[in-house]
């Protein structure tokens, strides 16, 4: 439990510090960083916290099998500069999801933007993939 | 004679007026009012304070970083968290660790806001994580005997209408200055200058003197941005069950070896 704790705090924290500006390296060990895997589901739960925001949706393929995924924005702080907030995503949302999906397969990743059913736009990553910002 | 009057007089009027405006521009206090957040388009947080890799690419051989061997060496041995070598399961971070505060100027790499509250005693500078604040006292001095601390012991004072200059020693030294690890010892006296250049921006010139660790002193730098979406929205903070409860949802199924699953 310990270890577990440690690295749990590790990655979280982590994740959180280097997110801002390194987005190259962000997940870099963990997430496929070179293409979004899009994903039309229903949100189950938008978690507007520390260490980072979680959205939880499902996604139902053809043969009507659904996966549970959840994808990892920036800390809340961050988000409200871009223009989120706690309501930018409910419960039973239609949403399109842009994710940065773990390269082992598991349904969880980085969430790179999302489309609302009404066509609204949420970015959730500015300039990702981009160059860093030159030192001053 | 009377053309001696003349000028003596012009030249008493004329040291009159300097003497004026000099008072006039010290005494003026800059107004630091408003929410700063780091300025994504010119550095953003970043990871490391060396200004030729803010990356962190060249961790510990930096060109602008004058290490003592054994800073060096102590910076090369740290696993971070962040920059081009992330370690997160075996990160030695304490601030990542522990929760444990991280001290500035290692505050000043994190996505959060500050905020400047001015009075005729002190000035207090709030920050969105933690949250954490520190006190520089104005017309002060550092006591004879500190006792070292997270945030150390901080004077200030305003210069040219525009700018507060924070001195602060006393710190302990279980913080990194960074996200690289770049180490401090007990002797660290930083100081810190920070310029209202315009309505929107807000600059910060550090100079990083500690001869426990370091050659010579050195600088860093961190820009501001004003911001408008509100200060403390959110609470920032450091919690290790909130940590657990995202490592689970995210971290151990990306982390698990699709053989496991």
């Amino acid at each position: 439990m310990k270890n577990r704790l440690f690295v749990a705090t590790a990655l979280a924290a982590g994740l959180l510090l280097f997110s801002h500006t390194a987005l190259p390296h962000h997940g870099a060990n963990l997430y496929d960083t070179t293409k979004a895997v899009v994903l039309k589901g229903t949100v189950t739960k938008f978690v507007w916290g520390n260490p980072h925001n979680q959205i939880f949706f499902d996604v139902t393929d053809g043969k009507g099998e659904v996966a549970h995924w959840v994808a990892s924005t920036e800390p809340p702080l961050v988000m409200l500069e871009r223009g989120w907030t706690v309501k930018s995503l409910n419960t039973g949302d239609q949403v399109t999801a842009y994710v940065y999906a773990a390269k082992n397969g598991a349904p969880v990743g980085n969430l790179q933007k999302v489309v609302l059913a009404n066509g609204k736009e949420l970015t959730a990553y500015q300039g990702r993939g981009g160059p860093e910002p030159p030192p001053r | 004679m009377r053309n001696r009057a003349v000028v003596s007089a012009a030249a008493v009027m004329t040291l009159m007026t300097v003497s004026l405006v000099l008072r006039a521009q010290t005494a003026r206090i800059p107004d630091l009012s408003g929410d700063w957040a780091p300025d994504a388009r010119r550095g953003g947080i970043g990871q490391s304070l060396s200004l030729s890799d803010t990356g962190g690419r060249n961790r510990g051989n930096e060109d602008d970083i004058p290490y003592q061997p054994w800073a060096r060496a102590k910076t090369l041995s740290e696993k971070t968290s962040t920059g081009a070598d992330p370690r997160f399961d075996e990160t030695t971070d304490p601030q990542v660790l522990y929760c444990e505060p991280p001290g500035v100027p290692h505050i000043y790499l994190w996505p959060i806001k500050t905020k400047f509250i001015q009075t005729p005693e002190a000035v207090y500078i709030l920050h969105e994580l933690g949250p954490y604040y520190r006190i520089v006292w104005l017309n002060s001095k550092h006591p004879a005997d500190t006792d070292p601390q997270w945030w150390g012991h901080s004077i200030g004072r305003y210069e040219n209408g525009n700018t507060l200059v924070v001195d602060t020693v006393g710190f302990n030294d279980k913080t990194w200055l960074d996200q690289m690890g770049h180490p401090h010892t007990e002797q660290l006296h930083l100081t810190e200058r920070y310029k209202r250049v315009d309505q929107n921006t807000l600059e910060l010139e550090m100079t990083i003197d500690d001869p426990g660790a370091y050659t010579k002193p050195w600088n860093a730098h961190r820009n501001f941005t004003l911001s408008k979406t509100g200060f403390l929205r959110y609470q920032q903070i450091c919690s290790v069950r909130e940590n657990q409860q995202f490592f689970d949802n995210l971290g151990t199924p990306a982390a698990t070896p699709p053989s496991v699953k």
